[in-house]
């Protein structure tokens, strides 16, 4: 037991708040990441990483929350995609591609202040890196709450926004808000990516967005089982993470330890890497038929009658 | 066609409001005013301590500069600007700490060669390995009285109708350095091995020579001045030090604050141990290097004599 788990590691508070806001994150990440892969919004997924750190970034020059700052970053980049016209296919990379652009511009400009202007020190390996060692109770409660909501709102959008993502004329035919469960998915995103910038930093965020999702995707037969497989990954990757980094400060006296976002972001790669071996992956295309099941599920629905 | 103006339209007032941003930016300066008379030694302290002290030795034949005066701000992070350029080349005598503390201003000496300016580098002043893992040089008692005479050496070469007057003020100087020493050796009496707790390595120097000890570990002490996340075994570990009341004052580096540090200033205000708040650089207005120095040994006496915080230095 010592082996694995050095003495401490539980009673450890750091450690602590890090093992509850990281299964916070990996969860809602897990759900949203199956969505992002399914709709092939990974782009827009990196895209929106650069705007929390913008927001990461300029709150640390006004000093407010970081979690403030990334979230409203994110938002903000989520609706400025949203406004110029993420929902059109071709438009689609254009607007992401843009708004990535002029948010790097701004996150070099406050990082840029802030090093000029204030005493606070670490402010970019934090922004883009993460802390999830120094994260507070108040944040995990916020995490949780704003975590929770996004999962509520995803509940009642997943159907209709499955099907317009398979074809979004046959859905708006049926009736589906194209537009607005779009919108709805692409906020929620831009919320997903703003926690997970909490814990492993704005720049890897995507990693644990789409790693578990696209491992799970290519393990798993149907959805719902793509889902739970990814929300495990997430908080397995997260905690081993944790774990190595919390035994890693006796691997090298003369460094105390290695940065934890390192660690998760490995072990995502690692079982991305694990899932492609050839007696796994196979299972991916009985997926993709259940996939398309739901599609003609949807078209046999009244309406198409 | 419409959705495409408004795509635009977005473009533009994204580009507006970042060059606003970057005009006002720009506005703003690091260095102090740079006019000077003929006959006049032009002089730049890279820090404004070793600024403070190039000002006391030069007297009215130099005119002093100073790039780091912040207090504000991290000298670790500092991003130099064009008027730091311009000030550098029109130095005669630059001082500069070396160890890493400010390599920009290698770059900027580089960009702008000139055979007859001196550089004194006080790493190299105290012959120091590239190594030495602790650049806060000035905190260490001994450091200024060598570099003073190094100043007053290069000042007389350059302007050698006044050497006698700049070994005056060296005199004068290194004289006034007495009451530092006495504090400190004051504290080394009656305080010696008293635990301390620091967030950064800033003033441990200082603290070595009252013969305090420095409980917090050095690696933790690196982390926060490099600005990356210290390991949890050791934030606990320092937490600990103030819960346990382990140790009679907590050293904070006023320029160098982070969520982190802000929340162990927390525990340790909780806790009820008295917080003393440390420098880069010199606190301006109103210190020279020796009282902003005798400052600090008498505010760490406080802290341990009477449990006082002095978080600010007025």
């Amino acid at each position: 037991m010592h082996v694995l788990f050095k003495p401490g590691f539980f009673s450890n508070v750091p450690v602590r708040h890090a093992l509850v806001l990281g299964a916070i994150v990996a969860l809602v990440s897990g759900v949203v990441g199956v969505m992002t892969v399914v709709r092939s919004q990974s782009f827009a997924g990196h895209a929106l990483t650069d705007v929390a750190t913008t927001g990461g970034a300029g709150a640390a020059y006004v000093g407010v929350s970081p979690l403030a700052g990334f979230l409203g970053g994110a938002v903000a980049g989520a609706g400025a995609m949203e406004f110029i016209g993420v929902q059109r296919a071709r438009q689609r990379d254009i607007a992401t591609g843009i708004v990535l652009g002029a948010a790097t511009g701004l996150s070099a400009l406050f990082l840029y202040l802030n090093a000029t202007s204030s005493a606070t020190t670490g402010v970019t390996q934090q922004v883009l890196f993460g802390s999830i060692f120094t994260v507070d109770s108040s944040t995990i409660t916020v995490t949780a709450l704003t975590g929770v909501i996004v999962l509520l709102v995803l509940a009642v959008v997943w159907r209709p926004l499955l099907l317009a993502s398979l074809s979004a004329e046959m859905a708006a035919a049926l009736g589906t808000r194209v537009r607005l469960v779009g919108a709805a998915f692409i906020v929620s995103m831009a919320v997903a990516v703003g926690l997970s910038s909490i814990a492993v930093g704005s720049i890897l965020s995507t990693a644990l967005l789409i790693g578990p999702a696209a491992t799970a995707l290519r393990l798993t037969r149907s959805l719902r089982a793509a889902i739970v497989t990814s929300c495990a990954l997430g908080v397995v990757a997260t905690w081993a993470g944790i774990l190595c980094a919390y035994d890693s400060y006796d691997w090298d006296p003369s460094s105390h330890g290695l940065p934890v976002s390192s660690f998760i972001v490995g072990i995502v790669v690692l079982l991305y890497g694990i899932s492609g071996l050839p007696g796994l992956r196979r299972r991916a295309h009985a997926r993709n038929r259940d996939v398309l099941r739901t599609h003609d599920a949807h078209h046999a629905m009244p309406g198409s009658a | 066609m419409k959705r495409v103006r408004g795509s635009s339209r977005v473009i533009a007032a994204v580009s507006a409001t970042l060059l606003a941003a970057l005009t006002l930016s720009a506005c703003g300066s690091n260095t102090s005013s740079n006019t000077s008379q003929p006959g006049v030694i032009n002089a730049i302290g890279a820090e404004n301590q070793y600024a403070n002290v190039l000002g006391q030795i030069g007297g009215k034949y130099v005119h002093v500069t100073s790039i780091l005066n912040n207090p504000n701000t991290d000298p670790h992070t500092f991003e130099a600007s064009t008027s730091v350029a311009e000030a550098v080349s029109n130095a005669q005598l630059i001082v500069q700490n070396g160890l890493g503390y400010d390599d920009f201003m290698n770059n900027i000496e580089s960009a702008s060669p000139n055979a007859a300016r001196k550089v004194i580098v006080v790493q190299h002043v105290l012959k120091l390995p590239d190594s030495t893992p602790n650049p806060h040089l000035w905190y260490e008692p001994a450091t200024m009285p060598a570099v003073a005479s190094v100043m007053a050496t290069d000042l007389a070469q350059i302007d050698p109708h006044h050497a006698k007057y700049f070994r005056a003020r060296l005199a004068a100087f290194t004289a006034s350095l007495g009451r530092w020493y006495a504090a400190i050796a004051a504290v080394h009496a009656h305080y010696g091995g008293t635990p301390v707790a620091v967030t950064e390595p800033v003033a441990d120097y200082l603290l070595q020579a009252m013969g305090l000890h420095i409980v917090t570990p050095f690696v933790f002490q690196a982390d926060i001045m490099n600005g990356v996340d210290p390991a949890p075994e050791d934030i606990t570990l320092e937490d600990g030090f103030f819960t346990h009341h382990e140790v009679k004052v907590f050293c904070y580096n006023e320029q160098v604050v982070d969520a982190l540090t802000s929340s162990i200033r927390d525990t340790a205000t909780a806790a009820h141990v008295p917080v003393v708040g440390v420098y880069e650089t010199m606190p301006e207005p109103g210190y020279t290097y020796q009282s902003w120095m005798l400052a600090e040994v008498a505010a760490i006496r406080a802290a341990i004599a009477n449990g006082t915080s002095t978080e600010h230095l007025s």
